[in-house]
Protein backbone atom coordinates (compact mmCIF):
# COMPACT_ATOMS: atom_id res chain seq x y z
CA UNK A 1 0.00 0.00 0.00
CA UNK A 2 1.00 3.50 -1.00
CA UNK A 3 1.56 5.92 2.05
CA UNK A 4 -0.92 8.36 0.29
CA UNK A 5 -3.68 5.30 0.81
CA UNK A 6 -2.43 4.18 4.03
CA UNK A 7 -3.06 7.74 5.15
CA UNK A 8 -6.29 8.08 3.22
CA UNK A 9 -7.85 5.19 4.92
CA UNK A 10 -6.69 6.61 8.37
CA UNK A 11 -8.55 9.75 7.20
CA UNK A 12 -11.89 7.93 6.20
CA UNK A 13 -11.69 6.05 9.37
CA UNK A 14 -11.98 8.93 11.09
CA UNK A 15 -14.70 9.88 9.23
CA UNK A 16 -13.88 12.09 6.27
CA UNK A 17 -13.59 11.09 2.83
CA UNK A 18 -10.25 12.78 1.22
CA UNK A 19 -10.64 15.64 -1.20
CA UNK A 20 -7.55 16.67 -2.73
CA UNK A 21 -7.44 20.76 -1.76
CA UNK A 22 -5.12 23.61 -1.27
CA UNK A 23 -5.30 25.75 1.24
CA UNK A 24 -6.08 29.46 -0.06
CA UNK A 25 -3.36 32.46 0.23
CA UNK A 26 -5.02 34.31 3.12
CA UNK A 27 -3.86 37.95 4.82
CA UNK A 28 -4.76 39.00 8.70
CA UNK A 29 -4.78 42.88 9.09
CA UNK A 30 -2.66 44.11 11.78
CA UNK A 31 -5.15 46.29 13.50
CA UNK A 32 -2.96 48.42 15.72
CA UNK A 33 -0.93 49.18 12.26
CA UNK A 34 -3.88 49.85 10.22
CA UNK A 35 -6.28 51.37 12.23
CA UNK A 36 -7.77 54.49 10.29
CA UNK A 37 -6.49 53.28 7.50
CA UNK A 38 -9.25 51.68 5.63
CA UNK A 39 -6.90 48.89 5.23
CA UNK A 40 -9.56 46.27 3.24
CA UNK A 41 -10.47 48.93 0.36
CA UNK A 42 -7.20 50.26 -0.33
CA UNK A 43 -5.72 46.80 -0.83
CA UNK A 44 -8.66 46.47 -3.03
CA UNK A 45 -8.02 49.70 -4.97
CA UNK A 46 -4.45 48.10 -5.91
CA UNK A 47 -5.97 44.87 -6.99
CA UNK A 48 -5.63 42.81 -4.49
CA UNK A 49 -9.17 40.63 -4.83
CA UNK A 50 -10.36 40.13 -0.88
CA UNK A 51 -13.04 38.25 0.70
CA UNK A 52 -13.44 37.92 4.24
CA UNK A 53 -13.02 34.82 6.46
CA UNK A 54 -16.39 34.26 8.28
CA UNK A 55 -15.03 32.84 11.04
CA UNK A 56 -12.35 35.20 11.09
CA UNK A 57 -13.03 39.37 12.73
CA UNK A 58 -9.54 40.07 10.86
CA UNK A 59 -8.90 37.74 8.21
CA UNK A 60 -9.35 37.65 4.76
CA UNK A 61 -8.91 34.92 1.53
CA UNK A 62 -7.07 36.69 -1.20
CA UNK A 63 -8.42 35.78 -4.66
CA UNK A 64 -6.61 36.17 -7.94
CA UNK A 65 -5.20 39.81 -7.44
CA UNK A 66 -3.57 42.38 -10.13
CA UNK A 67 -0.42 41.74 -7.34
CA UNK A 68 0.91 39.91 -5.23
CA UNK A 69 -0.33 40.19 -1.23
CA UNK A 70 3.19 39.50 -0.25
CA UNK A 71 4.72 42.28 -2.09
CA UNK A 72 3.18 45.81 -1.80
CA UNK A 73 4.08 48.51 0.12
CA UNK A 74 0.98 47.85 2.76
CA UNK A 75 2.51 44.56 3.97
CA UNK A 76 6.08 45.78 4.08
CA UNK A 77 4.74 48.24 6.08
CA UNK A 78 3.25 45.78 8.49
CA UNK A 79 -0.25 46.84 7.82
CA UNK A 80 -1.57 43.23 7.29
CA UNK A 81 0.45 39.80 7.69
CA UNK A 82 0.42 37.03 5.15
CA UNK A 83 -1.12 34.19 7.42
CA UNK A 84 -3.25 31.13 6.37
CA UNK A 85 -6.57 31.49 7.41
CA UNK A 86 -6.76 28.04 10.09
CA UNK A 87 -3.36 29.27 11.30
CA UNK A 88 -5.09 32.71 12.43
CA UNK A 89 -7.35 30.85 14.94
CA UNK A 90 -5.18 29.48 17.76
CA UNK A 91 -4.30 33.15 18.88
CA UNK A 92 -8.06 34.23 19.09
CA UNK A 93 -8.97 31.69 21.86
CA UNK A 94 -7.34 33.23 24.38
CA UNK A 95 -9.72 35.01 26.57
CA UNK A 96 -8.50 38.75 27.68
CA UNK A 97 -4.98 38.91 25.96
CA UNK A 98 -4.63 42.72 27.22
CA UNK A 99 -1.49 43.19 29.49
CA UNK A 100 -0.79 39.30 29.82
CA UNK A 101 2.45 37.59 30.47
CA UNK A 102 2.47 35.10 27.47
CA UNK A 103 4.52 32.34 26.13
CA UNK A 104 4.82 31.83 22.35
CA UNK A 105 6.98 28.60 22.87
CA UNK A 106 7.92 27.59 18.72
CA UNK A 107 7.23 30.65 17.74
CA UNK A 108 9.47 30.79 14.36
CA UNK A 109 8.59 32.55 11.84
CA UNK A 110 6.62 34.29 13.98
CA UNK A 111 2.95 34.83 12.55
CA UNK A 112 1.15 34.20 15.68
CA UNK A 113 3.80 36.22 17.83
CA UNK A 114 2.90 39.56 15.71
CA UNK A 115 -1.02 38.21 16.12
CA UNK A 116 -1.02 37.81 19.72
CA UNK A 117 1.44 41.30 20.27
CA UNK A 118 -1.66 42.71 18.02
CA UNK A 119 -4.57 41.29 19.88
CA UNK A 120 -2.47 42.53 23.21
CA UNK A 121 -2.23 46.11 21.45
CA UNK A 122 1.41 45.47 22.65
CA UNK A 123 0.63 45.38 26.00
CA UNK A 124 1.82 42.85 28.35
CA UNK A 125 4.93 41.01 27.07
CA UNK A 126 6.00 37.89 25.00
CA UNK A 127 8.64 35.53 24.91
CA UNK A 128 8.99 33.85 22.25
CA UNK A 129 11.38 30.66 21.78
CA UNK A 130 12.29 28.64 19.19
CA UNK A 131 15.24 25.81 18.79
CA UNK A 132 15.96 26.53 15.38
CA UNK A 133 18.46 29.53 15.34
CA UNK A 134 18.34 29.70 11.34
CA UNK A 135 14.49 30.41 11.72
CA UNK A 136 15.11 33.18 14.58
CA UNK A 137 15.96 35.54 11.42
CA UNK A 138 12.75 35.11 9.58
CA UNK A 139 10.94 35.93 13.24
CA UNK A 140 13.14 39.26 13.63
CA UNK A 141 11.90 40.43 10.09
CA UNK A 142 8.35 39.47 10.99
CA UNK A 143 8.81 41.60 13.95
CA UNK A 144 10.27 44.74 12.90
CA UNK A 145 8.20 44.70 10.28
CA UNK A 146 5.11 44.63 12.04
CA UNK A 147 6.64 46.97 14.43
CA UNK A 148 6.28 44.76 17.55
CA UNK A 149 8.05 46.30 20.62
CA UNK A 150 6.13 43.59 23.14
CA UNK A 151 8.09 40.50 22.68
CA UNK A 152 11.49 39.08 23.84
CA UNK A 153 13.04 36.36 21.50
CA UNK A 154 15.29 33.90 23.00
CA UNK A 155 16.77 30.73 20.93
CA UNK A 156 15.59 27.97 23.16
CA UNK A 157 14.23 25.12 23.20
CA UNK A 158 10.61 25.12 24.40
CA UNK A 159 11.47 21.64 26.75
CA UNK A 160 13.83 24.23 28.45
CA UNK A 161 11.47 26.85 29.65
CA UNK A 162 11.10 26.38 32.55
CA UNK A 163 14.70 27.15 32.55
CA UNK A 164 13.25 31.25 32.34
CA UNK A 165 12.02 30.78 35.97
CA UNK A 166 8.30 32.50 34.77
CA UNK A 167 5.22 31.76 35.34
CA UNK A 168 3.09 32.67 32.46
CA UNK A 169 -0.67 34.08 31.87
CA UNK A 170 -0.94 32.48 28.57
CA UNK A 171 0.81 29.96 26.29
CA UNK A 172 0.62 29.42 23.05
CA UNK A 173 2.24 25.48 22.02
CA UNK A 174 1.72 26.01 17.94
CA UNK A 175 4.01 22.49 18.26
CA UNK A 176 6.31 21.29 15.62
CA UNK A 177 3.77 18.86 13.43
CA UNK A 178 3.87 16.59 11.02
CA UNK A 179 1.70 18.99 8.68
CA UNK A 180 -0.44 17.90 6.12
CA UNK A 181 -1.07 17.98 2.21
CA UNK A 182 -3.37 21.08 1.64
CA UNK A 183 -0.23 23.18 2.77
CA UNK A 184 2.13 20.94 1.38
CA UNK A 185 2.11 18.88 -2.11
CA UNK A 186 4.68 16.65 -1.47
CA UNK A 187 3.08 15.53 1.93
CA UNK A 188 1.81 12.01 1.06
CA UNK A 189 5.98 11.49 -0.18
CA UNK A 190 7.47 12.73 2.39
CA UNK A 191 5.84 11.69 5.34
CA UNK A 192 5.63 8.46 7.27
CA UNK A 193 3.62 7.35 10.82
CA UNK A 194 7.06 6.68 12.18
CA UNK A 195 7.33 10.72 12.11
CA UNK A 196 3.83 11.43 13.38
CA UNK A 197 4.95 9.07 16.69
CA UNK A 198 8.10 10.95 16.76
CA UNK A 199 6.31 14.80 16.70
CA UNK A 200 4.01 13.06 19.03
CA UNK A 201 6.55 12.42 21.69
CA UNK A 202 8.45 15.13 20.87
CA UNK A 203 4.63 17.69 21.70
CA UNK A 204 4.00 15.28 24.80
CA UNK A 205 7.46 16.46 25.79
CA UNK A 206 6.86 20.51 25.07
CA UNK A 207 3.51 20.11 26.60
CA UNK A 208 4.81 18.62 29.80
CA UNK A 209 7.73 21.04 30.67
CA UNK A 210 5.84 23.92 29.65
CA UNK A 211 2.65 23.34 31.86
CA UNK A 212 5.71 23.78 34.90
CA UNK A 213 5.33 27.14 33.37
CA UNK A 214 1.67 28.36 33.65
CA UNK A 215 0.34 30.89 36.12
CA UNK A 216 -2.58 30.17 38.42
CA UNK A 217 -5.76 29.92 36.45
CA UNK A 218 -3.57 30.10 32.76
CA UNK A 219 -4.60 29.39 29.92
CA UNK A 220 -2.67 26.95 27.27
CA UNK A 221 -3.95 26.89 23.29
CA UNK A 222 -2.46 23.50 21.77
CA UNK A 223 -2.27 23.72 18.11
CA UNK A 224 -1.14 21.44 15.44
CA UNK A 225 -1.35 21.94 11.50
CA UNK A 226 -1.39 17.86 11.45
CA UNK A 227 -4.17 15.76 10.95
CA UNK A 228 -2.75 13.00 12.57
CA UNK A 229 -4.68 11.85 15.75
CA UNK A 230 -1.45 11.11 17.37
CA UNK A 231 -0.67 14.72 17.47
CA UNK A 232 -3.82 15.71 18.50
CA UNK A 233 -6.48 13.94 20.32
CA UNK A 234 -4.35 11.37 21.47
CA UNK A 235 -2.16 13.99 22.84
CA UNK A 236 -4.92 15.57 24.46
CA UNK A 237 -6.17 12.67 25.70
CA UNK A 238 -2.86 11.39 27.53
CA UNK A 239 -2.59 15.28 28.60
CA UNK A 240 -5.54 15.53 30.82
CA UNK A 241 -4.69 12.38 32.43
CA UNK A 242 -1.44 13.14 33.36
CA UNK A 243 -0.61 16.84 33.48
CA UNK A 244 -3.84 17.56 35.63
CA UNK A 245 -5.46 19.44 32.40
CA UNK A 246 -8.75 20.20 31.17
CA UNK A 247 -10.03 21.18 27.95
CA UNK A 248 -11.84 24.11 27.84
CA UNK A 249 -15.17 24.81 25.17
CA UNK A 250 -13.99 26.56 22.62
CA UNK A 251 -15.99 28.01 19.47
CA UNK A 252 -14.99 28.37 16.14
CA UNK A 253 -15.05 26.24 12.50
CA UNK A 254 -14.37 22.77 11.78
CA UNK A 255 -15.81 20.12 13.46
CA UNK A 256 -15.87 18.46 17.35
CA UNK A 257 -13.01 16.70 18.20
CA UNK A 258 -12.55 12.66 17.77
CA UNK A 259 -13.89 11.08 20.92
CA UNK A 260 -13.32 7.58 19.40
CA UNK A 261 -9.96 7.08 17.48
CA UNK A 262 -9.13 3.78 15.53
CA UNK A 263 -11.42 1.58 17.91
CA UNK A 264 -9.55 3.70 20.78
CA UNK A 265 -12.58 5.45 22.93
CA UNK A 266 -11.02 8.75 24.30
CA UNK A 267 -12.06 11.40 27.58
CA UNK A 268 -15.56 12.96 26.04
CA UNK A 269 -14.38 16.19 27.12
CA UNK A 270 -12.30 15.91 23.56
CA UNK A 271 -15.10 16.85 21.85
CA UNK A 272 -14.57 20.62 23.12
CA UNK A 273 -11.09 20.44 20.42
CA UNK A 274 -11.53 21.89 16.60
CA UNK A 275 -10.29 19.36 13.93
CA UNK A 276 -10.59 21.23 10.60
CA UNK A 277 -10.59 19.30 7.70
CA UNK A 278 -8.91 20.40 4.71
CA UNK A 279 -11.12 23.12 2.43
CA UNK A 280 -10.69 26.12 2.13
CA UNK A 281 -8.33 26.07 4.71
CA UNK A 282 -5.53 23.98 5.11
CA UNK A 283 -5.88 20.96 7.83
CA UNK A 284 -5.70 22.16 11.49
CA UNK A 285 -6.44 21.30 15.16
CA UNK A 286 -6.73 23.60 18.53
CA UNK A 287 -8.06 23.52 21.60
CA UNK A 288 -7.72 25.43 24.80
CA UNK A 289 -6.17 24.01 28.24
CA UNK A 290 -6.60 25.07 31.79
CA UNK A 291 -5.58 23.36 35.25
CA UNK A 292 -7.81 20.82 36.53
CA UNK A 293 -7.72 22.11 39.71
CA UNK A 294 -7.31 26.20 39.78
CA UNK A 295 -7.55 26.29 43.60
CA UNK A 296 -4.96 23.97 44.72
CA UNK A 297 -2.46 26.21 42.57
CA UNK A 298 -4.28 29.46 43.38
CA UNK A 299 -3.58 28.88 47.46
CA UNK B 1 23.34 56.56 21.39
CA UNK B 2 25.09 59.34 20.39
CA UNK B 3 25.70 57.88 17.52
CA UNK B 4 21.44 57.23 16.76
CA UNK B 5 21.41 60.74 17.78
CA UNK B 6 23.38 61.79 15.27
CA UNK B 7 21.91 59.77 12.75
CA UNK B 8 18.47 61.26 13.77
CA UNK B 9 20.15 64.71 13.28
CA UNK B 10 20.74 64.26 9.13
CA UNK B 11 16.69 64.50 8.86
CA UNK B 12 16.56 67.15 11.31
CA UNK B 13 15.62 65.54 14.00
CA UNK B 14 16.18 65.97 17.78
CA UNK B 15 15.96 62.31 19.42
CA UNK B 16 16.77 61.74 22.86
CA UNK B 17 16.65 57.89 24.15
CA UNK B 18 16.47 57.09 27.90
CA UNK B 19 20.40 55.09 28.40
CA UNK B 20 18.20 52.84 30.59
CA UNK B 21 16.00 51.64 28.10
CA UNK B 22 18.58 50.71 24.97
CA UNK B 23 20.09 47.26 25.00
CA UNK B 24 22.22 46.08 22.64
CA UNK B 25 22.99 42.58 21.39
CA UNK B 26 25.96 41.39 18.51
CA UNK B 27 26.03 45.05 17.42
CA UNK B 28 22.08 45.51 17.58
CA UNK B 29 20.04 48.17 19.23
CA UNK B 30 16.76 47.84 21.13
CA UNK B 31 14.43 50.10 22.66
CA UNK B 32 12.63 48.44 25.82
CA UNK B 33 9.82 49.13 27.92
CA UNK B 34 10.05 48.70 31.70
CA UNK B 35 7.93 45.80 31.45
CA UNK B 36 9.92 43.88 29.07
CA UNK B 37 13.55 45.26 31.02
CA UNK B 38 11.76 43.70 34.29
CA UNK B 39 11.64 39.94 31.87
CA UNK B 40 14.66 40.17 30.16
CA UNK B 41 17.81 37.55 30.62
CA UNK B 42 21.67 38.57 29.17
CA UNK B 43 21.23 35.31 26.49
CA UNK B 44 18.09 37.51 24.40
CA UNK B 45 17.79 37.27 20.52
CA UNK B 46 15.40 39.87 20.11
CA UNK B 47 14.02 41.78 22.25
CA UNK B 48 11.19 45.24 22.51
CA UNK B 49 11.46 47.61 19.22
CA UNK B 50 14.65 47.44 17.07
CA UNK B 51 16.68 50.36 16.39
CA UNK B 52 19.34 49.13 14.30
CA UNK B 53 23.18 47.46 13.77
CA UNK B 54 26.14 49.00 13.40
CA UNK B 55 28.63 47.26 10.86
CA UNK B 56 32.06 48.49 10.45
CA UNK B 57 31.16 51.68 12.11
CA UNK B 58 28.13 52.17 9.93
CA UNK B 59 25.17 52.78 11.20
CA UNK B 60 22.36 50.90 9.68
CA UNK B 61 18.89 51.89 11.30
CA UNK B 62 15.98 49.84 11.31
CA UNK B 63 12.72 50.91 9.98
CA UNK B 64 11.01 51.07 13.53
CA UNK B 65 13.49 54.00 14.13
CA UNK B 66 13.04 55.64 10.47
CA UNK B 67 9.19 56.06 11.69
CA UNK B 68 10.14 57.17 14.85
CA UNK B 69 12.18 60.10 13.23
CA UNK B 70 9.41 60.24 10.74
CA UNK B 71 7.17 61.52 13.29
CA UNK B 72 9.72 65.00 14.44
CA UNK B 73 12.02 65.46 11.26
CA UNK B 74 11.89 68.16 9.43
CA UNK B 75 13.80 66.77 6.26
CA UNK B 76 11.05 64.83 4.08
CA UNK B 77 9.89 63.96 0.87
CA UNK B 78 6.20 62.70 -0.83
CA UNK B 79 5.99 61.14 -3.46
CA UNK B 80 3.61 60.48 -6.00
CA UNK B 81 2.13 56.74 -6.11
CA UNK B 82 4.22 55.39 -8.90
CA UNK B 83 7.29 57.02 -7.74
CA UNK B 84 6.58 55.32 -4.11
CA UNK B 85 6.20 51.96 -5.92
CA UNK B 86 9.72 52.48 -7.79
CA UNK B 87 11.55 53.90 -4.54
CA UNK B 88 9.99 49.92 -2.53
CA UNK B 89 11.65 48.33 -5.64
CA UNK B 90 14.99 49.93 -5.17
CA UNK B 91 14.70 52.58 -7.60
CA UNK B 92 16.17 56.28 -7.36
CA UNK B 93 13.51 59.26 -7.51
CA UNK B 94 13.31 61.14 -10.29
CA UNK B 95 12.36 64.83 -9.51
CA UNK B 96 8.64 64.35 -11.27
CA UNK B 97 7.83 62.17 -8.96
CA UNK B 98 8.02 64.06 -5.75
CA UNK B 99 4.80 66.41 -4.90
CA UNK B 100 6.06 67.70 -1.70
CA UNK B 101 9.32 68.63 -0.22
CA UNK B 102 10.51 69.80 3.40
CA UNK B 103 13.31 70.76 5.00
CA UNK B 104 16.63 71.09 3.37
CA UNK B 105 17.45 70.87 0.21
CA UNK B 106 21.19 70.69 -0.48
CA UNK B 107 22.72 68.37 -2.02
CA UNK B 108 24.37 65.73 -0.22
CA UNK B 109 21.77 65.93 3.46
CA UNK B 110 19.37 63.08 3.71
CA UNK B 111 16.07 63.26 3.37
CA UNK B 112 13.04 60.82 4.78
CA UNK B 113 10.59 59.13 1.89
CA UNK B 114 6.95 59.20 2.15
CA UNK B 115 3.97 58.10 0.89
CA UNK B 116 0.62 59.75 -0.54
CA UNK B 117 -0.76 58.58 2.63
CA UNK B 118 2.45 60.02 4.93
CA UNK B 119 4.07 56.62 5.77
CA UNK B 120 7.82 56.44 5.72
CA UNK B 121 9.42 54.24 2.58
CA UNK B 122 13.02 54.73 3.95
CA UNK B 123 15.48 57.51 3.13
CA UNK B 124 17.72 58.81 0.78
CA UNK B 125 20.35 61.18 -0.05
CA UNK B 126 19.53 65.06 -1.93
CA UNK B 127 22.10 64.36 -5.26
CA UNK B 128 20.85 66.75 -7.32
CA UNK B 129 18.73 70.24 -6.55
CA UNK B 130 15.20 70.27 -6.42
CA UNK B 131 14.97 72.72 -9.43
CA UNK B 132 16.22 70.56 -11.79
CA UNK B 133 14.27 69.46 -14.50
CA UNK B 134 11.45 66.49 -13.95
CA UNK B 135 13.53 63.65 -15.82
CA UNK B 136 16.39 64.09 -13.45
CA UNK B 137 17.18 61.88 -10.61
CA UNK B 138 17.64 63.84 -7.42
CA UNK B 139 17.21 61.82 -4.77
CA UNK B 140 19.38 58.22 -4.07
CA UNK B 141 18.08 55.28 -2.36
CA UNK B 142 19.87 54.68 0.72
CA UNK B 143 17.05 52.37 2.30
CA UNK B 144 13.58 51.60 1.31
CA UNK B 145 10.86 48.83 3.03
CA UNK B 146 11.36 46.40 0.02
CA UNK B 147 14.59 45.87 2.12
CA UNK B 148 12.07 43.41 3.78
CA UNK B 149 11.74 41.23 0.52
CA UNK B 150 15.28 41.50 -0.43
CA UNK B 151 16.27 39.75 2.73
CA UNK B 152 14.07 37.17 2.69
CA UNK B 153 16.13 35.65 -0.78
Amino acid sequence: MSSKQFFIDRYQKMGWSFKDVKARQAIRLNLVNSKGKNLPERLRKLGVNLEKVPFLKTGYWVGKSKVSAGATAEYLLGLYSIQEAAAQIPATLFTNLKNKKVLDACAAPGGKTVQIADLMGNTGSIMALDVNARRLSALSNHLERCHVSSAIVYNLDARRAVGLNMKFDRILLDVPCSGNFASDPQWFNRRTIADVAYNAKVQREILTKTVECLAPNGEIVYSTCSLEPEENELNMDWAISNLNLRIEETKGPGTNGLTEVFDQTLDKSLARCRRIWPGDTQGFFACKLKRRVEDNWSK
Amino acid sequence: MEQIALFAMQFGAKFVLNPEFVVKTNQRYYLINPRIKKLMCKDFFYSGLYLGQFKNDVFFPSFNLLNMIAKVATNKVFLDKKTAWLFICGRDIFRKGITTVLGIQENGSFTLIINEFGECLGFGQIIEKMDSSGDRIVIRNILDVGDFLRREN
